[in-house]
Parts: structure tokens; C-alpha cells; sequence
């Protein structure tokens, strides 16, 4: 756990970094035909038996997209959640294939900055050990 | 995965020592894995830098920023206008991403905070072990998946050197010889024929700067095959 995971959320922070990509990030979210062509470019979503929640598009979609939906207004709760699909479920190895050219790493990477800027990030000594 | 140490604090300090305004620079890949370069260590970093000029009575502060990845310039873009602001930048990347840095923000001196080590494996929580030195003509196949790069002390491609004593290294009776190792691996496999031949000198790869292209993209960065 983050030692500011009780400090309250800087909505008005993340809105600035969403306000600087927003251009790029309407367009990403309004292009996304849904067509999930994304998922098969994605490794993790293969060896998860293709669980959907793996498809790159699903990923951005319910992080980004989530932010960017509620301009900002999110609970340390929401972060943590957000944080888990941009890390745990993406490792950012920006193989993933979009045939409408939407950058999903891209979107990802910055969904990462956002939650860093409020100091939720992913800590590997959390990780279970095998 | 790379695997890196922090610097003494001392030798930071050091590097620091004429700039006011210093962003140590994060990053969120392998260093942050080992636990090493990511947010949580450029905080700690900052904090513990930050103390110390004060009680040098030192002007000058630390601010944090780190990005996902040092070693890619895409990830470089979030730090253009933020580097501005500073008079000098701290790595906290390995090897690669301090120089990309530097590359990208020529006026700015840029000084490592951690030490690059290894690529090596995850024993514990923040216990890694090396295994490869990226030598660039791997040996694993004929040595039973044992690197002799590594793992023998002198580097040998063709069986012990005198040293051998009872399964241990010359170098210290805690590390184990690593031809003795290759050796009972491969006979329990029935492979012995893999060490009889004897092998050349390694041309090593790893004394000039290499560029890796996968052989899929070599027709789209070099041109087709002669």
C-alpha cells in the first residue's frame, strides 16, 4: 500500500493532465470501433484464455476512458482499481495492434502518469511470493 | 531482468554538489521491479537528499518524476517541458535510460543514482542473482543451461581450470565450480558429447556497442538480405 493512499484525490491536478491530451484522447475513445482485433495483439490477454478483460481496448477504455468520463473526479478507491488494470493486467510492452491507429500504450502510459501524480502506484514487493 | 544497486549517498551528494534545482528521474521498468529506481525509491531518494542539504545548510531541493520507461524516448515526451526548471537530472534508470536522458537533454548534466549490476533472477524480495552478462553468443545449449560466463569465475569455455576443489570455485568454497556443475548436469542427461568438442574463444560481443534488430524487422530497418 502507498503511504498517501488515505490523502484525499487532486481532481483538479488530474484534470490538467487529462486537459493537455484531450484532443488525442476523445479521438482514441471515440474511434474504438469495439472491434476487439486489439485482443489478439496482446499477449496476456492469450494466456488468460482470452479473458475480455485482457483485450487492450477493455483495458483503456475502463481506466482512461473512466477518467476521462468523469473529467477527473475519481476516489483514491477508483485509482486503486484503475491501477490494477493498467499494471497488473498490462505490462506496457506496446506490442498491442489497433487497426483504426488508436495508440493504446500511449493511452495506457498516461493513464499510469495520472496515477502516479496522485502516488497510486504499482509496488512489486507486494507481488506474492512464490 | 536488469537488475541495478543504489549508489552511496555520499556519491550522489557528491555529483550534485554545484546545482540547486535537481529532478530525479524515475523509471517504471526494470529498476523499478528490483525495487531500486521506481516512484517509491525516487521518493525515499529525495527525502532522504533533501535532509541532508538541509543539514549542510545547503540551498537547493530535490523534485521527483518518474516515467515508465528511461530506455524509451516515447516515454521521455511527459518530461520535455518539466525539465526546463532544473539545472541537473538524477537517473534513477539503468545503464541505457541515463543515457538516453542525457542524449535527449544535452545541457543537462545527468548523473546516475544507482549502480546497473546484473540480468539476473528474483531469489527474494529484493535478493537477485545474476545469470547473464549479455555476452552476445550464448553457450546455454552445450552447457546444460549453466552460463559459464557468469557462473565460473574465469570465464572458461572448455571444462575447469586447476582450481576445481571438490565441487567449489578456487575463488571461495561458497560458490560452487561451474564446470563441475555443467559436467553432472549434462552427464544426468546423457550429453557429456556436448562439452567434448572444443570450443573457440568467445569473440566478445559485449566490448562494442550493438544494435539489435529481430529478424522479423530486419527487411524493414536494413534493407533485404544480400
Amino acid at each position: 500500500m502507498n503511504d498517501a493512499n488515505t490523502a484525499a484525490v487532486d481532481c483538479e491536478a488530474i484534470r490538467a493532465i487529462l486537459d493537455q491530451r484531450k484532443d488525442q484522447m476523445q479521438l482514441a475513445l471515440k474511434v474504438c470501433a469495439h472491434c476487439s482485433l486489439c485482443a489478439e495483439s496482446c499477449f496476456l490477454f492469450q494466456v488468460h484464455d482470452g479473458d475480455p478483460r485482457y483485450m487492450p481496448s477493455h483495458k483503456f477504455i475502463n481506466s482512461l476512458g473512466k477518467l476521462y468520463r468523469r473529467k477527473g473526479r475519481v476516489s483514491r478507491e477508483e485509482l486503486e482499481e484503475i491501477k490494477e488494470i493498467v499494471w497488473r493486467r498490462c505490462v506496457l510492452c506496446t506490442r498491442c495492434y489497433c487497426p483504426l491507429g488508436v495508440d493504446i500504450p500511449e493511452m495506457i502510459a498516461l493513464t499510469r502518469s495520472i496515477c502516479r501524480s496522485q502516488n497510486v502506484f504499482f509496488q512489486y514487493e507486494d507481488l506474492p511470493q512464490v | 531482468m536488469v537488475k541495478a544497486e543504489r549508489k552511496p549517498l555520499a556519491e550522489i551528494k557528491e555529483a550534485i554538489q554545484n546545482y540547486t534545482r535537481i529532478l530525479n528521474v524515475g523509471c517504471g521498468g526494470c529498476v523499478s521491479v528490483c525495487l531500486v529506481g521506481g516512484q517509491k525509491e525516487v521518493q525515499l531518494l529525495n527525502t532522504q537528499m533533501n535532509v541532508m542539504l538541509q543539514n549542510d545548510g545547503r540551498a537547493g531541493r530535490l523534485e521527483g518524476f518518474t516515467v515508465e520507461r528511461q530506455c524509451n524516448r516515447l516515454h521521455l515526451v511527459d518530461l520535455d517541458e518539466r525539465v526546463a526548471r532544473f539545472d541537473c537530472l538524477i537517473s534513477m534508470a539503468c545503464g541505457a535510460g541515463v543515457q538516453l536522458l542525457a542524449e535527449r537533454y544535452p545541457d543537462k548534466p545527468v548523473f546516475p543514482a544507482v549502480n546497473t549490476a546484473a540480468i539476473g533472477i528474483d531469489q527474494e524480495i529484493g535478493v537477485y542473482e545474476e545469470r547473464c552478462r549479455a555476452c552476445g553468443d550464448c553457450v546455454l545449449g552445450y552447457t546444460g543451461g549453466i552460463c559459464p560466463v557468469t557462473r565460473c569465475a574465469k570465464g572458461l569455455f572448455n571444462g575447469p581450470c586447476g582450481g576445481t576443489n571438490r565441487g567449489k570455485c578456487e575463488v571461495s568454497n561458497e560458490i560452487p565450480c561451474a564446470w563441475q556443475e555443467i559436467y553432472e548436469r549434462l552427464n544426468a542427461q546423457n550429453r557429456l558429447d556436448d562439452i567434448k568438442k572444443l570450443r573457440q574463444p568467445m569473440e566478445w560481443q559485449n566490448t562494442v556497442r550493438r544494435l539489435i534488430v529481430q529478424e522479423p524487422y530486419r527487411q524493414r530497418y536494413t534493407g533485404p538480405k544480400a
